[in-house]
Parts: C-alpha cells; sequence; structure tokens
C-alpha cells in the first residue's frame, strides 16, 4: 500500500442537487485503498479546476447529477490548466451520456459497478502497480 | 454468476428471521395477542374503522420539470390518468439554495436548470404551475421538501388560493419542510442553521392550526433518512425523535393547543423499500408508536392527533439502473407492501428512477400500479388484512423494542437537532451504507439485472427523460419582467418587513405572504435570510 500514499484524487459533485450515497462510498473505498482523498463538494468549474492545482492531484473523481455539458466545461476549465489529467466519473448518467462522455476523454462508471471495479480504474489511472494478490 | 456466500436469514435492518412462526414467538417478544380494531387507539391496525372499503389511499406523485408550464402540463396529465393530488416538484438548483436564476452559482451550471423540476422564483410562476387545477378540490402539495424554502412555498400556494377566493377553512393539502432531506441527505445546500429552520416549522405549524384545519404543515419525512442509510428501526425512532423537537417548541410557545399541532405533525411519510414483511411491520408499529408517545409524553389522548396518518414513497434506492424495466415490479412489490401497512397516500418511484426523473411513461406506470392494486385485486374489501400474523407482530415488536432505544440514544445526543448538528446520525447512516455494501459485494444480497442474472435483451432500451432545454432562458426573461413590471417601493417595503420579523418571534407567515404578493423572488427571500439567520455549517466533509 505504501506506493498509494503520495496519489491524491479530488472528487466533486458537478451538480447543486444532492443526493449522494455514491460519493460518500466511493471516498470510503479509495480511502481504504489507501488513496488520499480531497473533497471538493459542489463546486463551479472554476472552483474545481483551481482545488485540482491547489491540491496537485492526480486524478479528478465527478459525481455527475445533472447534464453532461456542465461536465465538459469542469473538464475544460481543469484541462486548460492540467492538461491531461485523468478524470473519472459516476452517478445517475444514463447510457447515451455515458458514450458521449467517454467519447470526451472521461472513464465513466455508472450504477451498479462494484467498488472494487472503481479501486482499480483509480490505480490504472494514477499508474499504481496492481496489488499482489495476497494483499487483495 | 459470481461465486457467494451463503446468505443469512435476517431482514435488511438485521433482525433474525425464523424459518417459521408461532402464536409463542408473539408473545415471547411481548407483543399483545389481541391486536386491536383499526380506527382505534393504538391504531396498530389502521388509522380509520373501514380503510379502503371508505376511502382508496391517495395515488400521489412527485411531478414536474421544466418551465412552469411544463409542470401544469404533466400535473394536468396525471391527474386526468388517475392521479387523486399532485406534488409540485421545483428546480433544485434554485429552489433548495433560494437562490434566483441568476445567482452565480446557478449560472455556472445553468444547463441544469429545470432538470429536476421548473424554475418557480415568485407566486406568478405558481400561478402558472396552478393554471387551470382545481386545488379548492384537488389534494395539493406545493413542494417546498426544503426547510428552508417551505415558508415561500406555503405561502406562494395559499396566496394563490387567497386570489382565487378559496375558504382556508376548506383548503386541503399538505406541506413538507423536512430536515432529513438537506441535513442528513442532501447536505451540500446553502441553508439556514437548523435552529431557524425549528423556528419556520413551528411558525408554519401554529400558522395551520390557526387557519388551514385541513392542511398537514410538516410532514416528517423518515424517507429522507432511510435513503441516506437509516434502518427500519433507526428510521422510526428517529422520525419520532423529529416529531418531539416540534411538539416541545410548540409547547413552550404555548400559542395553540398542542393536540391541534400534534393533529398536523401526525402527518409523516415512510420509506418502504424491498424488505416487504419488515416494512409491512414498520408501518403498523408506527401508528401504535405515535399513540404511544403523544399519550406518555404529552397527555395528549385526544383521537386526532394520536391518529398517524402515513404517506409511502417507494425507495428510489431500490430502483436499478440495470434492466429498467424490472423496476415496475420492485415498485408493484413495494406498493403492495405499502398498502398492507395501511398507508393513507402513495408514491411510486419511476422505472426509470436511476436514470433520470420520470418520464411521462414512467410516470404514468406509476400511477397504473396502484390503480391495477386498487381496482383488480380486492385488497381494498378488508382493513389490516395481515393483522394477527405471528411473523408481523413479532416483527413489530422487534422494530418497536428497537426503534425506542434508538430514540433514547438520539435523546442522549442532545435531541435530534443536536445529532444533525454534530454529524451523528450522518455517521450512523454512512456506517450502514457501507456495511450494506460490504453485504453485497461479500454477495450475502443480490440484487437482479446487477449482481445476478444480468442479461438483458429488452429491445426497448430506456434512455432517460431529458425534459426541456430553455428552462434557464425563459425563466431569466421571467426574472427581468417581474423586476420591470412590479412596484419595486412595494416590494422593498414587504421584503424589509419579513426582516424585521425573521429578527423577532412574530410568525413569519403572514409576512412571508405579504412578500410574495407584492412580488418578492425566490432569491430575494433567501437574501434576507442569509443576511439574518447565517449558513449552516455541515458538520461532515463535502
Amino acid at each position: 500500500m505504501a506506493e498509494l500514499v503520495s496519489k491524491r484524487i479530488l472528487l466533486a459533485k458537478t451538480a447543486l442537487d444532492g443526493h449522494w450515497r455514491g460519493l460518500n462510498l466511493v471516498a470510503i473505498a479509495l480511502r481504504e485503498a489507501g488513496f488520499e482523498v480531497i473533497l471538493a463538494g459542489m463546486a463551479t468549474d472554476k472552483a474545481i479546476a483551481q482545488a485540482v492545482i491547489d491540491e496537485d492531484v492526480d486524478l479528478l473523481g465527478l459525481n455527475v447529477g445533472g447534464r453532461v455539458e456542465v461536465v465538459e466545461r469542469i473538464v475544460d476549465a481543469v484541462w486548460a490548466s492540467y492538461p491531461g489529467l485523468p478524470v473519472f466519473a459516476g452517478g445517475a448518467i444514463p447510457p447515451w451520456a455515458c458514450r458521449r462522455l467517454e467519447a470526451y476523454g472521461i472513464e465513466v462508471y455508472p450504477p451498479g459497478t462494484a467498488l472494487p471495479a472503481i479501486v482499480d480504474a483509480a490505480k490504472r489511472l494514477t499508474h499504481v502497480a496492481a496489488a499482489p494478490a495476497e494483499q487483495t | 454468476m459470481a461465486e457467494r456466500n451463503e446468505r443469512p436469514f435476517k431482514t435488511v435492518s438485521g433482525i433474525p428471521l425464523k424459518p417459521v412462526y408461532h402464536a409463542r414467538d408473539v408473545v415471547d417478544a411481548g407483543a399483545d395477542e389481541s391486536v386491536g380494531e383499526p380506527g382505534k387507539p393504538p391504531y396498530q391496525r389502521g388509522a380509520y374503522p373501514g380503510m379502503y372499503r371508505d376511502k382508496p389511499w391517495r395515488i400521489f406523485q412527485l411531478s414536474g420539470f421544466g418551465n412552469p408550464a411544463d409542470e401544469n402540463e404533466r400535473i394536468k396529465f396525471l391527474l386526468a390518468e388517475g392521479e387523486h393530488g399532485f406534488i409540485m416538484e421545483h428546480d433544485r438548483n434554485t429552489a433548495d439554495h433560494l437562490y434566483d436564476v441568476d445567482n452565480p452559482n446557478v449560472v455556472a451550471r445553468h444547463e441544469d436548470v429545470g432538470l429536476t423540476g421548473a424554475v418557480i422564483m415568485s407566486v406568478r410562476d405558481y400561478e402558472t404551475v396552478l393554471d387551470g387545477i382545481p386545488i379548492e378540490s384537488t389534494y395539493g402539495h406545493p413542494g417546498g421538501g426544503v426547510v428552508q424554502h417551505a415558508p415561500f412555498a406555503l405561502s406562494c400556494y395559499w396566496t394563490v388560493a387567497q386570489r382565487r377566493g378559496i375558504d382556508f377553512q376548506r383548503l386541503a393539502g399538505t406541506g413538507q419542510s423536512d430536515f432529513f432531506l438537506t441535513y442528513l441527505g442532501c447536505v451540500t445546500k446553502q441553508q439556514v442553521p437548523t435552529r431557524a429552520g425549528l423556528r419556520f416549522n413551528s411558525d408554519i405549524i401554529e400558522f395551520c392550526a390557526e387557519h388551514l384545519p385541513r392542511w398537514v404543515p410538516v410532514s416528517i419525512a423518515g424517507y429522507n433518512g432511510a435513503d441516506t442509510g437509516l434502518n427500519a428501526w433507526e428510521e422510526l425512532g428517529a422520525l419520532f425523535a423529529n416529531a418531539v423537537e416540534y411538539l416541545d417548541d410548540i409547547k413552550r410557545r404555548g400559542n395553540v393547543p398542542l393536540e391541534v399541532a400534534a393533529a398536523g405533525v401526525g402527518g409523516v411519510s415512510f420509506r418502504i423499500s424491498m424488505d416487504f414483511f419488515e416494512e409491512i411491520a414498520k408501518l403498523r408499529i408506527a401508528r401504535k408508536m405515535w399513540c404511544d408517545l403523544l399519550r406518555s409524553r404529552y397527555g395528549v389522548t385526544d383521537d386526532k392527533a394520536t391518529r398517524l396518518r402515513i404517506h409511502v414513497v417507494t425507495a428510489g434506492s431500490s430502483m436499478t439502473y440495470q434492466q429498467p424495466l424490472n423496476n415496475i415490479v420492485r415498485g408493484t412489490v413495494m406498493a403492495l407492501a405499502s398498502v398492507l401497512g395501511g398507508v393513507q397516500s402513495l408514491g411510486v418511484s419511476g422505472y426509470d428512477e436511476a436514470l433520470s426523473i420520470p418520464s411521462e411513461h414512467a410516470h404514468q406506470m406509476s400511477l397504473r400500479i396502484q390503480q391495477i392494486l386498487q381496482h383488480e385485486t380486492n385488497l381494498t374489501a378488508v382493513a389490516d388484512p395481515l393483522g394477527g400474523s405471528y411473523l408481523l407482530e413479532h416483527l413489530g415488536k422487534e422494530l418497536e423494542e428497537r426503534a425506542w432505544s434508538f430514540f433514547d440514544e438520539i435523546e442522549a445526543n442532545g435531541g435530534f437537532l443536536a445529532s444533525l448538528d454534530s454529524g451523528w446520525l450522518h455517521q450512523r447512516a454512512y456506517n450502514n451504507q457501507s456495511e450494506w455494501f460490504r453485504e453485497l459485494e461479500q454477495g450475502e444480497r443480490a440484487i437482479v439485472g446487477v449482481t445476478d442474472f444480468d442479461g438483458d435483451i429488452n429491445p426497448n432500451p430506456v434512455d432517460g427523460f431529458v425534459g426541456t432545454s430553455d428552462a434557464y432562458e425563459r425563466a431569466t426573461e421571467r426574472l427581468a419582467a417581474l423586476r420591470r413590471d412590479r412596484d419595486e417601493a412595494a416590494t422593498g417595503s414587504a421584503l424589509r418587513q419579513l426582516e424585521k420579523v425573521c429578527r423577532g418571534d412574530d410568525n413569519v407567515i403572514p409576512a412571508m405572504m405579504s412578500a410574495v404578493a407584492a412580488d418578492a423572488t425566490l432569491g430575494e427571500i433567501g437574501h434576507v435570510y442569509r443576511e439574518v439567520f447565517g449558513d449552516w455549517k455541515t458538520p461532515i466533509p463535502v
């Protein structure tokens, strides 16, 4: 687990609406896997882009509760200041919107995704070697 | 199919289940063998003697999106299809935070505006939503699920009624003002501190006690506690801990008779999820617990006050993203449990719940599920058909004991509002969520289409309801027109009066009704609150 300690993930909500069981569970799972998780809550595109720089994160996770245009604007703002930062997203995202976000360069994990799959994605996206079998 | 651990026999809340139950299980658990009569205290068998023979449960769905005119159209559609009342849904971006559509936090994500409900910023918008809807004879819920939004929402609705010349003595409907929703569930809101929220709710309860005898002033929504993670007995215990915050405050203020206030507070809502028998037992025992609570804590024995009336919303979180048509079956199972528990009104989540707000068709299916139960099954012929079931009476007793114990724990933590301010209740709910997911991932629980049986050959994929795309632009135009047309001096004066009342002890509702009648906007009222009350500090990292 030691190599994970330096990996930092910012989790943010894209919408002002608020049920957020999912974000909370993902945060707990990522912390248990050894990541340092920073919660930005609900924030605007500019605030999220600033937080990415201030917190010097390796990965951005977005809890999507609204329209894809808002997600794309946030990611544009982030990539303008931190080109190529990996981004993954989850939430109530209809299949057509998943396809659109994936085409935009965002990995999407819709409801029903098992938490270990999200943790594995975080490891891959932050270039952490897969844990040895006996630790999983 | 994943390899599974053996599934333990227990309810979703963790009550152990034996292979079969007998009379001795009821007696040993301390449950009364004679469970009483429907319509008589303690009401375990039902709130009313004739139950659905006399009056079927109210089909009552949350609805709305986009522009006020879109919401009006959807409500009319549902009423035409057989709905018995309507619940107005508001755009959460604006309503929950009390922002107008030009607030920078809204502008930054303006495409989302209108996605989850209509943008309603003034009494004029209420008039559009309610246009052509006979609110004198149709049971209405003006929205205002969020505590700080409720005085505005109710005042707008009542002002529309007043302008139509409807007698307040006859106007029937419900408020909500639910703490569970935004102080436990969706805490990422800019909102007033809990003490200010309690004052609003007491103001609403007293105003209704004096002027609107057929109105449920605040409907505590255990639903929102349960969908955040509280289990069945925690939902019960927390709901009653919330109720005593209201009643203790009303008693302290001494403005209205406690039994009148209690009759108002005794209109509540619960969540029903997929654990069929536990959920039926929960509704039946809830009525007894309310009756016992009023008698023991307040000495209130009045029939109207001690009769708990229950609205149920089926669990949105039980609805799956995968194979969404399965959710029609889930909705039916949860609706059946609600009816066997003796609900007075019921909303069934849309089959597209995990994807979006309901499409017109999903909404229609939520009505059809209930209509099939009302008209094809004979379910409405006999009150409390499961009364006396060994299993149900046993579960009821178990839930009752555990719920009172949780109630005592909340009281020991300073009470319901203090448990929200400290984050104690959140921690409990999140621990439950994590535990539930752990059980799911270890194969102790299954969800069809998600953990098992994931093949889907449905030729008509459900892609989620998109709604309208012009809600932000139209709302911006309406706001500009309102500010241009209204009597600015009158609006300013009404807002100053509202601020004065907020700073003092008088009931906020009359000043709020004057403010909305003078075309004050949602955001302007929010500005007054923020100046007077400041913001609640969320006790957990978000």
